[in-house]
């Protein structure tokens, strides 16, 4: 089958500047090593969350078998990170100040020992807090009788008759990882479709490469078209590299549809591409395409849930941010990713991306310069 | 028999900001001539190329190729010529045969990359990236890919600036060989040895017009006719003679 002449000169262009991203060590760099930086960084902050959720001192001054037995419950507490006799209490102090520790515990001489005219050891646990770490002290305080309570029960033997037991019930809530990694894809969406085309065309007008192409029949739409198929091309390569990573090394867990997500990707990518196209194209040099695309890419960046959650936000800036072209992409994403949305569900994104895509190409192709 | 004109242009006008740069110029080029435009800096010389080149709008006149209207169907003229920029650049980390595709692949043809690399002794080069060239060799490489589809019209801006008098001597053979194809070239030069010897006919342009066009012999009877004496030296050689029998009329690159 032979492709119709102007399909030909795509697919030609396609192919070359395909190429050419991969001789180029830097492009590599920035378009598939730097968002592995930005995974690593985010992954070692986020990532693996180990369920900690109070880091303490214990300070032991006791030799008590029942110190000793309620040590090793306190371990056993999946969410309490324990230092045991590493420091002193000022030191401990010290580090709450810091925030480096929520709450110190000291176990006193006498705790556990059998006082004259008991038949039971006995003792008392202090828990120190800083009025930052309040919430902590009164929460590790509520842990710390939970496992006082069992003690005593095993020493007493008397039965309860109210009790509290937690079961966890939803299997698939998403960890704080699952979140940032949408964000993180977005981000470096950001760079393929936007950050590409305006460091890249200014200085091919510079040396008058654009001039040159543009004595020949050459279209704006065959430069557009060929230059969007190796961006989706090399932006998917970069974005399974992402996936493979935060699969196997931070235990990302993909719920929807490859090939949904992979469809969804591509038409992010074509849709911030229109940014890039639009700024790039317009712009001379890089003194007019550097300001102008930082007034547009940082909103994007700040607003759209690349790095932080947008319900953390401000109602109106929700609002704005929910208007923005990269919102739906990330949404979408988040959607596909931990909650296995099928492209059906996603009409409200998929329709603002459609209307971003109109707008940003209706631009980019009024605004194209050849020099 | 009189070869017919390819290239006609009537009172061509370009302003830039109101004022004339290009202002109400005439001439026509024959079908396999070499025509020069000869002039000082700001004379307008590149602009009217720009204008017959379909880069910039003509604010008045006309200009046609090969009987179509360079304004009208910019498309067709695109087909008909070839463009050789004052200074060719290429993106880098592309293969020089992969230059050649690219350009044939702009006007959607398909070529033997080779046989249009070994036109201008790059053939051994096909594998390099094109930062790898000098720059009488990226002069090389921008005239053959303005040649992949056949054009009928050349056009060159002072394609010889900035080179050695190896690599000018073998574009001026280059020329000549593309003007044996019968390709019309309309070309841009400072030097006047150059017109003198490649081109055919002259027009001098001075502030936007056009003050003499006629082949160089008949403009230096003319000024001679005009009482015009100068010093006279006979010499026999001169130091570029010298200078080529020093060094050799081979390339360097």
């Amino acid at each position: 089958m032979q492709l119709p002449r102007s399909l030909y000169t795509v697919a030609v262009f396609t192919k070359i500047s395909s190429r050419r991203f991969f001789r180029d060590r830097l492009s590599i760099f920035f378009g598939i090593l730097f968002p592995l930086i930005f995974l690593f960084v985010f992954g070692g902050i986020f990532g693996k969350s180990s369920g900690t959720s109070f880091h303490l001192a214990l300070i032991n001054d006791s030799k008590s078998p029942v110190a000793t037995q309620f040590v090793e419950s306190l371990k056993k507490q999946k969410s309490l990170k324990i230092d045991v006799n590493q420091y002193s209490l000022d030191d401990a102090t010290q580090k709450m100040v810091r925030s480096q520790l929520d709450a110190a515990v000291v176990l006193p001489k006498d705790f556990g020992n059998v006082v004259d005219g008991q038949q039971l050891p006995t003792g008392q646990a202090k828990v120190y807090y800083t009025q930052n770490n309040a919430q902590a002290g009164q929460t590790l305080s509520a842990i710390l009788g939970g496992v006082f309570q069992s003690m005593n029960r095993a020493l007493t033997g008397a039965a309860e008759p109210f009790t509290v037991k937690g079961e966890q019930v939803n299997k698939n809530s998403l960890t704080q990882f699952d979140y940032t990694f949408a964000g993180l894809l977005g981000f470096s969406l950001l760079g393929i479709g936007i950050f590409g085309p305006i460091n890249v065309f200014p200085e091919l007008k510079k040396q008058g490469i654009l001039r040159r192409l543009s004595t020949t029949p050459l279209r704006v739409w065959q430069y557009f078209t060929s230059t969007a198929i190796s961006q989706c091309f090399i932006g998917l390569i970069s974005i399974a590299i992402m996936f493979g990573v935060a699969a196997t090394v931070f235990d990302l867990k993909v719920m929807g549809n490859v090939f949904v997500l992979a469809a969804f990707i591509i038409f992010g990518i074509v849709q911030i591409l229109g940014i890039g196209l639009a700024i790039g194209g317009w712009a001379k040099n890089e003194r007019q395409a550097a300001p102008l695309s930082n007034i547009i890419v940082f909103p994007m960046m700040f607003l759209s849930g690349t790095f932080f959650p947008r319900f953390l936000m401000p109602q109106f800036l929700q609002t704005i941010s929910n208007y923005l072209p990269l919102t739906p992409v990330i949404d979408g994403i988040r959607y596909i990713v931990n909650e296995g949305y099928t492209l059906g569900q996603l009409g409200p994104q998929l329709l603002l991306m459609a209307a971003w895509t109109i707008v940003v190409y209706f631009v980019a192709f009024r605004l194209f310069r050849w020099e | 028999m009189m070869k017919q004109s390819i290239v006609v242009v009537k009172n061509l006008r370009k302003l830039y900001d109101g004022k004339p740069a290009v202002d109400g110029i005439s001439f026509e080029v024959k079908e396999g001539e070499i025509f020069g435009i000869l002039g000082p800096n700001g004379a307008g010389k590149t602009t009217t190329l720009e204008c017959l080149e379909t880069l910039r709008a003509i604010d008045g006149g006309s200009a046609t190729i090969a009987g179509i209207d360079v304004e009208k169907d910019p498309q067709a003229i695109k087909r008909l010529i070839g463009v050789q920029p004052q200074s060719p650049a290429f993106q880098d980390k592309t293969k020089l045969k992969e230059v050649i595709e690219l350009f044939a692949a702009a006007y959607g043809e398909k070529v033997d990359a080779m046989k249009f690399l070994d036109d201008v002794e790059l053939g051994e080069k096909a594998n390099a990236y094109v930062e790898q060239l000098s720059g009488g060799q990226k002069q090389r490489l921008s005239i053959t890919t303005a040649l992949v589809h056949g054009p009928k019209v050349f056009f060159l801006d002072e394609p010889t600036t900035g080179l050695d008098p190896q690599a000018r001597r073998h574009l001026w053979e280059l020329i000549e060989d593309i003007r044996k194809k019968g390709v019309s070239v309309i070309m841009t030069t400072h030097y006047m040895d150059e017109a003198e010897i490649l081109c055919d006919r002259i027009a001098v342009m001075d502030a936007g017009k056009i003050v003499a066009l006629d082949t160089p012999k008949n403009l230096i009877k003319n000024l001679l006719k005009k009482g015009f004496t100068k010093e006279q030296h006979v010499e026999q050689a001169n130091l570029e003679d010298v200078f080529i029998d020093l060094t050799g009329k081979a390339l360097r690159d």
